[in-house]
């Protein structure tokens, strides 16, 4: 003799079918960008924040501000083949700010705090200088404003810093307003699989 | 003690007294003539900086040194070898030497030896003239060589046998004897002193002028400075000379005190002298 399903059986039935739904929805939708023939990306050869030759000017925030999720799905990435491990990276220390009794800048850049510096080894404790530096980029605190990216641009830096959109957080709109409000046209739709763009003189 | 530019030599073309894609490394010789390395030619332009002669290298040059003396001769430093030429561009010899020898950015004589800037291998190789090799220098750190991540190794010997090198990682001139041993070394990091040496690797390039007085060029922003003996600042000045972008940029001073830096951007020198000096 079967049972009569009680009320808490039918909701947690129909919560579990909601469930599947939405997940068998995010999924389809998912699957859905991942097959679609275009995608938003960075032009680094573009953007102002990574251009080589563009110099003395202040770095452009539009894919932090402009973004219309919450935390932007622009955000910065470090590529540590490229990067120096620098004693003073200027992507993580303010250079411009006084320096502290260590000798360091007393500031960091990032507004959010989103790098971390970690020694390479074991510190020299009689000369801090003669160290290499890791340095991570926190993506969940990371909200895109390049900053960074342009402190690290050739030739202060070595230009191992870039913005990327990450594609598991954009929304794929189709008039998306970073594209709208980027000045240098630079974020623009690219095919799916397209290898990143090389770096360029301006 | 002011500074201002007398001169440009060079620049960015395809006529033979200027470059079409590198100009990297730069001397002067006693009678004020200009050796500049770059594409993989070597160009010689007398003291009015007209061109006087150019030869072929046999690989881009990146570093040139011209030796005082009644019989001059003129070292090339290339990746993995270092060519040898007189005056009149004849290639004497070239040394090799395919397991210690990187990319050569530096190259300077003491008495019977030579010392390559390798920046492949972030160290200083001394050699003698023979062609033997005698030593590295600066290699006995944790990091195991000189913080070069600008990608250049340059130095200078004074008449003391004293190796005064840039090591920019470390925002300092460090001094070494032949044997290796480190001295002392001068500078700080500054990024609103002038004083001190700003970015994350400077100061690149230097030149030795008169009784121990180091000049030296930084990028970001491009300028030249000028230190004592004792380490203390006389001058900084050139930024408007320069494109912005420049970077490693070679110095050389002649014997009247004249200043000359590479533009690797506009591929040209600048040559500076002191506002009170004679013509």
């Amino acid at each position: 003799m079967s049972k009569e399903p009680t009320r808490r059986d039918v909701l947690g039935h129909a919560a579990r079918g909601a469930g599947l739904v939405t997940l068998g929805g995010a999924a389809a939708y998912l699957a859905a960008k991942r097959g679609r023939a275009d995608a938003w990306q960075i032009d680094w050869s573009k953007c102002v924040n990574s251009r080589l030759g563009a110099t003395g000017v202040p770095a452009c925030d539009k894919c932090a501000t402009t973004c219309v999720l919450p935390l932007s799905a622009v955000r910065a990435v470090n590529e540590y083949a490229k990067c120096g491990r620098c004693y003073i990276c200027p992507a993580y220390f303010d250079v411009t700010s006084p320096v502290d009794k260590d000798g360091l800048p007393s500031k960091k850049l990032c507004p959010r705090d989103a790098i971390t510096r970690r020694p390479i080894g074991e510190i020299d404790p009689h000369d801090p200088a003669n160290n290499y530096y890791e340095y991570l980029i926190d993506e969940a605190r990371c909200n895109g404003c390049g900053k960074c990216v342009m402190a690290c641009k050739e030739p202060a830096g070595l230009g191992s810093i870039r913005l990327e959109v990450r594609h598991d957080l954009c929304l794929d709109c189709n008039r998306c307003p970073i594209a709208v409000a980027c000045p240098d046209d630079a974020y623009i739709r690219v095919p799916t699989g397209t290898a990143p763009f090389a770096r360029e003189h301006a | 003690m002011p500074y201002r530019q007398i001169q440009t030599i060079g620049g960015r073309g395809s006529s033979p007294d200027r470059f079409t894609e590198a100009l990297r490394g730069i001397d002067v010789d006693r009678g004020g003539c200009l050796y500049a390395v770059g594409d993989s030619e070597l160009k010689v332009f007398g003291p009015d900086g007209v061109l006087q002669r150019r030869w072929i290298t046999e690989k881009p040059g990146w570093s040139v040194c011209v030796t005082s003396g009644t019989d001059p001769v003129i070292y090339v430093g290339q990746e993995g070898q270092v060519q040898q030429f007189d005056v009149g561009g004849r290639c004497r010899s070239t040394l090799k030497d395919d397991a210690r020898l990187g990319l050569v950015t530096s190259v300077d004589v003491f008495g019977e030896f030579l010392l390559f800037g390798d920046v492949a291998h972030r160290c200083i190789h001394r050699y003698d003239r023979s062609g033997r090799f005698v030593n590295d220098i600066g290699r006995d750190s944790k990091a195991k060589g000189f913080l070069i991540p600008n990608g250049h190794l340059d130095f200078r010997v004074d008449d003391r046998g004293i190796i005064h090198v840039p090591n920019p990682g470390r925002h300092r001139i460090e001094r070494y004897t032949p044997d290796g041993r480190l001295q002392g070394h001068i500078g700080r990091f500054s990024g609103t002193d002038p004083a001190g040496f700003s970015g994350c690797c400077n100061p690149t390039n230097l030149a030795l002028w008169g009784q121990g007085n180091l000049v030296v060029t930084e990028k970001a922003p491009p300028r030249v400075k000028v230190f004592d003996t004792g380490g203390n600042l006389r001058s900084a000045f050139g930024t408007e000379a320069f494109d912005p972008n420049g970077k490693n940029m070679d110095v050389a001073v002649s014997a009247r005190g004249a200043i000359y830096v590479v533009d690797t951007v506009r591929l040209q020198v600048c040559v500076f002298a002191a506002v009170d000096a004679p013509g």
